[in-house]
């Protein structure tokens, strides 16, 4: 190994190898501080699974334990070490004690000695088994802003008056609060009978937390308690094998997160890639004479695999670093989403992997170029030669294998073989467009007549040999067609969802409504009220195939293993319309064997369901078999009422129920009713739409100012790609420039030349990205998320102004030592 | 000499590298008169491309000046010697510096275009018709030989009809067959429109053709057949 000649060639080519570690480093940047941060927060949800589920094994219903439960139960706590509590929890609206304001609240009761592990720790920095006693409340420090209470002030819950005692500051089994729709109030279990809120069907989930200091394995205990659990009513897990809301919401976050970074590495390869290739152009004749002085070919691969594996290596670990900086911004960016007690730390994991990731993706975007080192002839000092035309089979296999490397790392990355495929095919399908449609415009620009002489040169520079014009526009577009779609979706959902809400709209929805309390209840709101009948079931077989739970849970979005809420009715609502079927449950000329059952859509992709298939239910432990015989679609918004499963009302209309009604009040009538409706009627919750709209638009805006912020990192790889080919063209802008002035031509039209080929290459991105993205984001809307689609032609405006002032900015800073230059000095440099 | 239409006055040229100030011109005068034809000659290093820049003004003497056609263009800016270098010089190089982005016929054009001339093509054509390159016209550089892009290159320095022609070594990159045909071009040319031709050149057979032969040693001329000093 000539290490000298290494070290030259390192020294000569500095702008490219400045470039090469800039874009390695770009490429690992977000998946290191994602992968890192990913370690982090699941280490805290590991480490503090106890706490967070609040004991070793977790059995929880929506109802009353079964009897052959209860036994097991009272069996196994009888064991040694074996302590057993019980919690309820449910939603309900806490009011003022003199009867005036009132809020949605999340309220759970809990037995004497809770929590079992984990700690809720109160402002007055008492012990909260010595605070919580029956007739007390302690509550969120929210509910006494929202309600202008204080620590002694009386709150009314259901029927009961209770005197708050205490604030929470933190709870280990709350680790995170924005996801929570009402603030916590603890009360004791020996309140919950003289509240009267947990009432038959209504929305409460039932636990019995066991915590094992003896013998017994959780696993082991869990197993026999769910041998006795009634199915799809009763769930028994341990702390390390259950769901959690937390770790749902950062899996998802993660995984879009994770979608995102993998794209900026795939761009920053380009990158790689590109100034890789600009620099090895540059060397051809050196390489060409070095061949006729009798290196071989291998001496020049070889030197160059080294060389670009040292900058790779400086480029991963200026990446790595990079990317755990990067990782300490998410305590701001993700402010009141994460954790508390979290520690963004960095890890000799983070550095192993990162270097790894680091060198594979070098490997994968370099072995092309270099190979092309190998095929340089030493003719080429006297024209340019062909390639040595190596044996294509070689060049595809390795090809293929860099690919499936490539997918492998992209399926570890999203920790989904399935998702790994859809994301490489779409980013296939986005390049493959953008490619396709740049290359068209480029070779349209090429065609054409120019009368401008200046515009004719610069859309000659721009397809001048070695200009990377291609990749540059094809990067650049492919990353702001990302980012722009990103927000225009984000834009259109808040545009449905939030700034317009509906004028004819429901603002307010109310749940749990028993059957002997509908009359009254109509009355109270004023008459014209529509109610829903609610039967509470689970799905437990399509086709005789059980649901996998396990598998089910592991899914993104809905699931089939939660819970369903089941209606009844005969007809189709106003905003439904059939999209499969006959009728709404077939033909009544032809009555099928089994209870016909109608289906949303949305549920028909979940469990790839088709017209006639059996459905397997279970209603609170009866069991229901029925055959699919309509697919509706809705055609409003999803804010609207709608259920996934439709069934006559005879087959349902004894099953136990509660009602939902979706009311339609003037937005400054809600308080009002909503107090009036709890003051009547405890157990029935209200839920204002307008508020939790806002709600959700606040934890949109945060999650997208958050992928914003990853996908501009895509931006920049473009922008690396953009200097590389400034720099690797920067001796043919000179000679040009030069060539001009000798002609006769001043510098304002050297100038107009570079700024035009500029301006064209940021109008080609640009325009490019706004047409994809458009594109894109109209189908998404339109056939996915079913809602109107605005272009929003501003934001793609300004896109393409901050394109061009990208552009034409780097362009221009890099052309004003080349118009500066004298033609004498340039030729005479150039002998 | 009455009103040459190119005169030196006492031109150095020096450079600085790696600290040490080294003369490549040291104080040459010279004028060429209308319609002549007059060699530069000498050793390499000797200075002739050197004297030849700074007399077509692609780059800026360290002392003395320069007129072109009576314009003294020792003090111009750049944007100010764009209109003499469009109209009344061209330059013909060894190297051929053909703007690789262009064809053949966009090549010789480029002149004149700048000039915003209406009748660019037809002269570019009728000049490339004239050194048997018509039929090559959309051919870019890299696809024509070297004695095909000299041409070219000859086509574009005429195509504005300028008072001089600057060529330094235009055959030094080319075989005796090229060589002989562009010499002949250039001969040619000077005869038919007597454009003014200085030349840099270590061909002793053209030296033998031209009016006037200036001879460069170490920067200075050290001889001039009816050359001033």
């Amino acid at each position: 190994m000539n290490l000298r000649f290494l070290f030259r060639e390192m020294v000569h080519s500095r702008g490219q190898a400045v470039i090469f570690i800039l874009c390695v480093a770009l490429s690992l940047v977000s998946i290191v501080a994602i992968n890192s941060f990913r370690r982090d927060v699941r280490s805290v949800i590991v480490s503090d699974a106890r706490s967070l589920h609040g004991g070793d094994v977790i059995v929880q219903a929506h109802a009353d334990f079964s009897p052959a439960l209860q036994g097991e139960l009272a069996e196994v706590e009888k064991g040694q070490g074996v302590t057993a509590l019980t919690t309820w929890e449910f939603y309900s609206v806490a009011r003022r004690g003199d009867g005036g304001a009132a809020l949605f609240s999340n309220i759970k009761a809990v037995d004497q000695g809770y929590p079992l592990y984990g700690r809720v720790e109160l402002l007055s920095g008492r012990e909260f088994i010595d605070v919580l006693a029956p007739g007390r409340a302690i509550v969120a420090a929210a509910l006494l802003e929202r309600l202008n209470l204080a620590v002694g002030d009386r709150l009314l819950l259901g029927n009961t008056s209770l005197e708050i005692t205490d604030v929470v500051s933190r709870e280990s089994s709350r680790p995170v609060d924005f996801f929570n729709f009402g603030p916590r109030i603890f009360v004791s279990t020996a309140d919950l009978a003289s509240l009267d809120l947990v009432g038959k069907g209504s929305r409460v989930n039932h636990q019995v937390l066991l915590k094992l200091t003896g013998e017994s394995r959780p696993d082991q205990v869990a197993a026999r308690l769910q041998a006795r659990a009634a199915t799809g009513q009763e769930q028994v897990t341990t702390s390390t094998n259950t769901g959690s809301r937390v770790k749902r919401f950062f899996d998802n976050l993660l995984f879009f997160l994770s979608l995102i970074s993998v794209f900026t590495l795939l761009l920053a390869g380009i990158g790689m890639q590109s100034s890789l290739a600009a620099l090895l152009r540059r060397k051809v004749k050196s390489f060409a004479i070095l061949r006729s002085l009798g290196a071989t070919g291998w001496f020049l691969l070889r030197h160059y695999l080294v060389l670009v594996l040292l900058l790779g290596a400086v480029g991963c670990g200026l990446g790595i670093v990079a990317g755990l900086l990067l990782k300490q911004s998410f305590s701001g960016l993700l402010a009141g989403l994460l954790p508390e007690n979290i520690v963004l730390g960095a890890s000799l994991a983070d550095v192993v992997e990162g270097m790894g990731l680091g060198l594979v993706v070098v490997v994968f975007f370099t072995f092309l170029p270099l190979r092309g080192i190998e095929e340089v002839k030493p003719a080429t000092i006297f024209r340019k030669e062909g390639g040595a035309g190596r044996s294509r089979t070689t060049t595809r296999l390795l090809v293929v294998g860099g690919l499936l490397l490539l997918f492998g790392l992209v399926v570890r990355q999203l920790e989904d073989v399935w998702t790994g495929l859809y994301f490489m095919a779409g980013i296939l399908a986005l390049v493959s467009l953008v490619t396709v449609l740049v290359g068209g415009l480029l070779r349209l620009l090429g065609r054409a007549n120019y009368q401008a002489l200046a515009l004719r040169q610069a859309v000659r520079s721009l397809l001048r040999p070695g200009n990377a014009s291609r990749a540059i526009v094809v990067t650049l577009a492919a990353a702001l067609a990302v980012l722009l779609a990103i927000y225009l979706v984000e834009q259109n959902l808040r545009a449905t969802y939030i700034d317009s809400y509906p004028a004819d709209a429901p603002t307010l929805f109310c749940l749990d409504i028993q059957t002997d309390q509908k009359q009254g209840f109509v009355e109270l709101a004023g008459g014209a009220v529509e109610l829903f009948p609610v039967v509470r079931a689970r799905l437990q077989a399509i086709n005789d195939s059980r649901i996998n739970r396990e598998a089910e849970l592991q899914r993104r979005g809905d699931s089939l293993a939660r819970e369903f809420s089941l209606t009844y009715r005969d007809s189709l609502l106003d905003d439904e319309l059939l999209v499969a079927g006959e009728a709404l449950f077939g033909r009544p000329d032809r009555p099928g064997t089994l209870p016909p059952v109608s289906l949303l859509d949305t549920v028909v992709g979940m469990g790839d369901i088709k017209l006639g298939d059996i459905l397997d239910f279970n209603i609170q432990g009866v069991p229901l078999r029925a055959e699919v015989t309509s697919i509706r679609s809705h055609t409003r918004s999803m804010l609207y009422p709608y259920f996934y499963f439709v069934f006559p009302e005879k087959i349902l209309r004894a099953a136990p129920q509660t009602f939902f009604a979706a009311l339609k009040v003037a937005k400054e009538e809600v308080a009002q009713l909503e107090n009036r409706i709890v003051a009547r009627y405890p157990n029935i919750s209200p839920v204002n739409v307008g508020e939790s709209a806002v709600e959700l638009g606040r934890l949109m805006e945060k999650l997208a100012v958050m992928i914003t912020f990853f996908a501009s990192f895509s931006i920049l790889a473009g922008g690396l790609i953009l200097v590389s080919s400034i720099l690797a063209t920067r001796m043919a802008r000179m000679e040009e420039a030069v060539y001009y002035k000798i002609l006769g031509a001043g510098s304002a039209f050297v100038l107009r030349v570079f700024l035009l080929e500029n301006l064209l290459l940021a109008l080609l991105s640009g325009g490019a990205a706004v047409l994809v993205a458009e594109l894109g984001s109209w189908a998404l809307c339109h056939f996915l998320l079913d809602i109107r689609y605005d272009p929003y032609g501003l934001a793609s405006l300004a896109l393409l102004a901050m394109t061009i002032g990208l552009v034409v900015l780097l362009g221009l800073l890099s052309s004003v030592t080349i118009i500066r230059k004298k033609p004498g000095r340039f030729l005479r440099e150039q002998l | 000499m009455t009103d040459p239409i190119l005169a030196a006055d006492r031109l150095s040229k020096h450079y600085t590298l790696g600290g040490q100030k080294i003369t490549v011109l040291n104080e040459v005068s010279l004028a060429v008169a209308k319609g002549e034809f007059v060699v530069i000659t000498g050793n390499s290093g000797s200075g002739k491309t050197t004297l030849l820049s700074l007399l077509s003004g692609l780059d800026l003497p360290s002392s003395g000046r320069i007129a072109i056609a009576g314009c003294d263009i020792t003090g111009l800016t750049e944007d100010q010697l764009a209109p003499l270098r469009n109209s009344l010089t061209g330059f013909v190089f060894q190297a051929f510096h053909l703007i690789p982005s262009l064809n053949a016929l966009e090549n010789v054009m480029f002149p004149a275009e700048l000039k915003k001339d209406p009748e660019a093509r037809a002269k570019a054509e009728r000049l490339l018709d004239r050194v048997g390159l018509l039929p090559r016209r959309h051919n870019f550089p890299e696809q024509l030989s070297g004695g095909e892009q000299q041409r070219v290159a000859i086509c574009r320095a005429l195509i504005n009809g300028p008072e001089i022609v600057f060529a330094d070594e235009p055959t030094g990159n080319l075989d005796s067959r090229n060589s002989d045909g562009i010499i002949r071009l250039l001969l040619d040319l000077h005869d038919d429109q007597r454009t003014t031709l200085v030349m840099a050149t270590h061909s002793q057979s053209l030296a033998a053709r031209a009016d006037r032969v200036i001879r460069l040693n170490d920067g200075r001329i050290t001889d001039a057949d009816r050359g001033e000093q």
